[in-house]
């Protein structure tokens, strides 16, 4: 066939034309495909892990939780029962006796307020799945010696004056005394016995003294003291009380594949085995230096640290893990929870679940994985966001820009085949024929522009994945009410940051958008060649007799 | 019978504001088989009036007839295959297609035939004696040489009229004496009516008919 040597000797003698043209097709498709991949593997990775739901099986959240912006609007009976639930009372007499050292840990839902367990059984088959309970309570640990109060008062050293007139004898009682005197003296020579002596003047001092009137022998008077107040200010207490906080979630163990913690995301030691068993958080761990098989002490009793967790992205993370059931106990809160983990049974229709849900459960607040993604940040999100915002307007200049600079390439080589064209038609070809030659040249351009394009992308996106990017997700823990119970309280849960994940960003590409990138090198170069057919078929034939080179 | 008719014809340019009569009032005839010879200053209007007859342009005014048929009121299309079928052209530049060699230049004419003849293709370079440079692309010919590959190409499609505006404005003399004497030996031969824009006397000597154009007319 005539044209295709035509075509051959026309792309093969004009290299440089044929590089051009068909680079900056490739270029431009390459770009596109970059863009789009790009774009694409963001959004995957993102909806991937920034699907904080989806990583605990999980793509509705039904609580009570409210947010402290509304805390105004609150009804009376909610302000009361989050008052309430939320009271700290530490009475240290109960903690022990003065001096004792005491550990005193309470638990409050912060403003994610409980509810019945049995709600759970208001879910309706036919939207859920699968669901899970959990618990998640904010500690306030309190720890220190109970003081010892003490006042010291000394009395005492007081001298009171007392004057009593005291009435002397009468003469007949003086005349008494002496007759006893008298009487003993000569009881005493009848004896034998000396007066003199010790035996025998005892003898006269008791008989006199019986002799003596009664009114003598003994006073009896009543004296009352002055009333005085003693005030002692002891002071403020010393005490050496610390208070700590940190979250501690009840993990509904009858679930595997849904729940606040799931077994495959442990990474060191075990999921819960039996009883007493904790498993702290990584980043928790590694804070407190917490050793596995080590001991935990939360409340009442002494825990043993079997497991490590990396949770994943979650709204709702927590440093201490215990089985449910063990934690209701453990903070007197038997057959309470405040989060309801929910599979929908259709995963396209997670909204209309969600709506039902809430309607189902009054006063609810039910959250979605779209409503958690909306608090992740971090670099991976930033990217996505520019690549979503920008791709569209950047795909269009790209593709803008390819489509002119290939159609005045274009239109430039054919203006310079100008003698040639007339020549052609001089010597009779008709312009069909001429611009049919002339968009086969165009189209081969562009299948090379294509496969150049699809190379360079598949190289660039190679080179990409080289440099193992990694971009960060971070999604806050939503706290507020741990953080209202910090402000009411004292003492400080160090901030948790929320999660943070490292997620290698690793570009793939799609057969449709590299369909979609060829496209672009193949209908950049057929526009590009009609318009150079349009403007062949309107060249003149006598432009075959110009005489310029 | 005149193969080539031109009555009062016609052609005018506007150049700005100024109106060119490139072609004004011509009227010739040419027989089959002749040999025309058209000279005159350069901007006289030859070329127009070549570009005219061998319907690659339409006069302003004025009828041309080609072997019986008025040209200047059909189609394109229909002009297009006049040209083809009727008319073998020869450009001073040679206008050679330079991504293509000497063989396939020519081929080019009978590209759309349903069976294209490449032993017509070499025969019509034999006729020009270029058989052995057949696969050369033009660049790497003389200018003899191209100008001969485009003979070969104008007679590929045997046809009536040979047309040829300047063949030897870009050759030297000798080169240019060998290309007329193959055009002379088309219409002596080959019985080819030959019209040959030329400011070469040597044309003369083979020319039954000269005529003279000088601002768009021919001097008599």
């Amino acid at each position: 066939m005539f044209y295709l040597r035509y075509l051959w000797a026309e792309l093969t003698r004009r290299w440089g034309k044929t590089l051009t043209i068909s680079l900056g097709l490739a270029i431009a498709s390459a770009i596109i495909i970059v863009i789009i991949s790009v774009s694409q593997s963001l959004s995957a990775a993102q909806d991937k892990v920034l699907n904080p739901l989806q990583n605990v099986g999980t793509d509705i959240m039904v609580s009570r939780s409210v947010s402290p912006e509304n805390m105004q609007s609150l009804d009376e009976t909610t302000r009361t029962e989050m008052m309430s639930e939320n009271r700290i009372s530490t009475d240290l007499s109960k903690l022990g006796n003065p001096g004792d050292q005491f550990v005193n840990d309470t638990f409050l839902p912060g403003t994610m307020l409980t509810f019945a367990s049995d709600e759970m059984t208001k879910l309706d088959s036919s939207l859920v799945k699968e669901s899970a309970a959990g618990l998640i309570l904010n500690v306030v640990h309190q720890e220190g010696k109970i003081p010892q109060v003490t006042a010291e008062f000394q009395t005492g050293g007081e001298q009171f004056e007392v004057n009593q007139q005291i009435e002397p004898m009468t003469a007949e009682e003086q005349a008494a005394v002496d007759a006893a005197r008298e009487k003993a003296m000569t009881d005493l020579q009848a004896k034998g016995i000396n007066p003199h002596l010790e035996e025998g003047r005892q003898y006269v001092r008791d008989a006199t003294q019986k002799a003596m009137p009664e009114r003598l022998k003994s006073m009896t008077f009543r004296f009352t003291a002055p009333q005085r107040t003693y005030t002692q200010d002891v002071g403020a207490i010393a005490t050496d009380i610390k208070t700590t906080n940190f979250a501690v979630a009840g993990v509904d163990t009858s679930k595997i594949d849904i729940g606040l913690i799931l077994p495959d995301q442990i990474v060191s030691g075990t999921y819960f085995t039996g009883a007493d068993q904790v498993i702290a958080s990584k980043s928790y761990a590694d804070k407190n230096n917490l050793q596995l098989d080590g001991t935990i002490k939360l409340g009442d009793k002494t825990l043993t640290l079997v497991g490590i967790v990396e949770p994943k992205l979650y709204t709702n993370t927590a440093d201490l893990y215990l089985p449910l059931s063990d934690l209701q106990t453990l903070a007197g809160r038997e057959n309470r929870i405040n989060v309801m983990l929910i599979k929908s049974t259709n995963a396209e229709s997670v909204e209309a679940t969600s709506q039902k849900l809430a309607s189902a459960f009054t006063g609810a607040k039910v959250t979605n994985a779209q409503d958690t993604a909306k608090e992740v940040s971090g670099s991976l999100v930033s990217a996505a966001n520019l690549t979503n915002k920008f791709i569209g307007i950047t795909s269009m200049v790209v593709i803008v820009a390819a489509f002119i600079i290939v159609s005045l390439l274009t239109i430039f080589s054919v203006n310079k085949r100008v003698r040639e064209i007339g020549t052609l038609k001089a010597i009779g070809w008709s312009n069909t024929r001429i611009i049919r030659q002339i968009i086969s040249e165009n189209i081969v351009l562009g299948v090379l522009g294509a496969l150049v394009g699809v190379g360079l992308a598949l190289g660039a996106i190679t080179l990409l994945n080289h440099y193992n990017i990694s971009l960060s997700a971070t999604i806050g823990n939503s706290d507020i009410g741990f953080g209202m119970a910090r402000q009411f309280f004292g003492g400080g849960r160090e901030a948790t940051n929320g999660v943070t994940t490292t997620v290698p960003f690793k570009v793939t590409y799609s057969y449709i958008v590299i369909l979609l990138g060829s496209l672009v090198a193949l209908i950049g170069s057929i526009v590009a060649g009609t318009l150079a057919a349009i403007k062949s078929s309107r060249m003149k034939p006598q432009e075959a007799f110009r005489n310029l080179e | 019978m005149a193969i080539i008719k031109a009555k009062n014809i016609v052609k005018r340019y506007r150049q700005g504001t100024k109106i060119i009569n490139a072609v004004d009032g011509v009227n010739l005839a040419v027989e089959k088989g002749d040999f025309l010879a058209v000279i005159g200053p350069s901007g006289s209007g030859k070329s127009t009036l070549l570009q005219l007859i061998g319907g690659l342009d339409r006069p302003t005014s004025g009828e041309i007839e080609v072997d019986g048929m008025e040209i200047t009121k059909i189609s394109d299309a229909k002009l297009t295959n006049l040209r083809r079928d009727k008319m073998g052209f020869i450009f001073q530049n040679f206008n050679l297609i330079p991504t293509l060699t000497a063989a396939q230049n020519v081929e080019a004419v009978i590209a759309n035939r349903s069976r294209n003849d490449r032993k017509k293709v070499m025969a019509s370079l034999r006729q020009v004696g270029l058989e052995q440079r057949a696969h050369h692309l033009p660049s790497l010919l003389s200018g003899g040489e191209q100008q001969r590959v485009a003979i070969a190409r104008a007679l590929i499609n045997e046809p009536e009229i040979i047309l040829a505006d300047e063949p030897t404005g870009n050759l030297d003399s000798k080169t240019g004496e060998d290309i007329i004497n193959i055009l002379g030996n088309l219409n002596k031969q080959h019985k080819k009516t030959v019209i040959l824009i030329s400011h070469s006397d040597y044309a003369k000597k083979y020319a039954s008919q000269t005529v003279e154009i000088k601002d768009g007319k021919i001097m008599l």
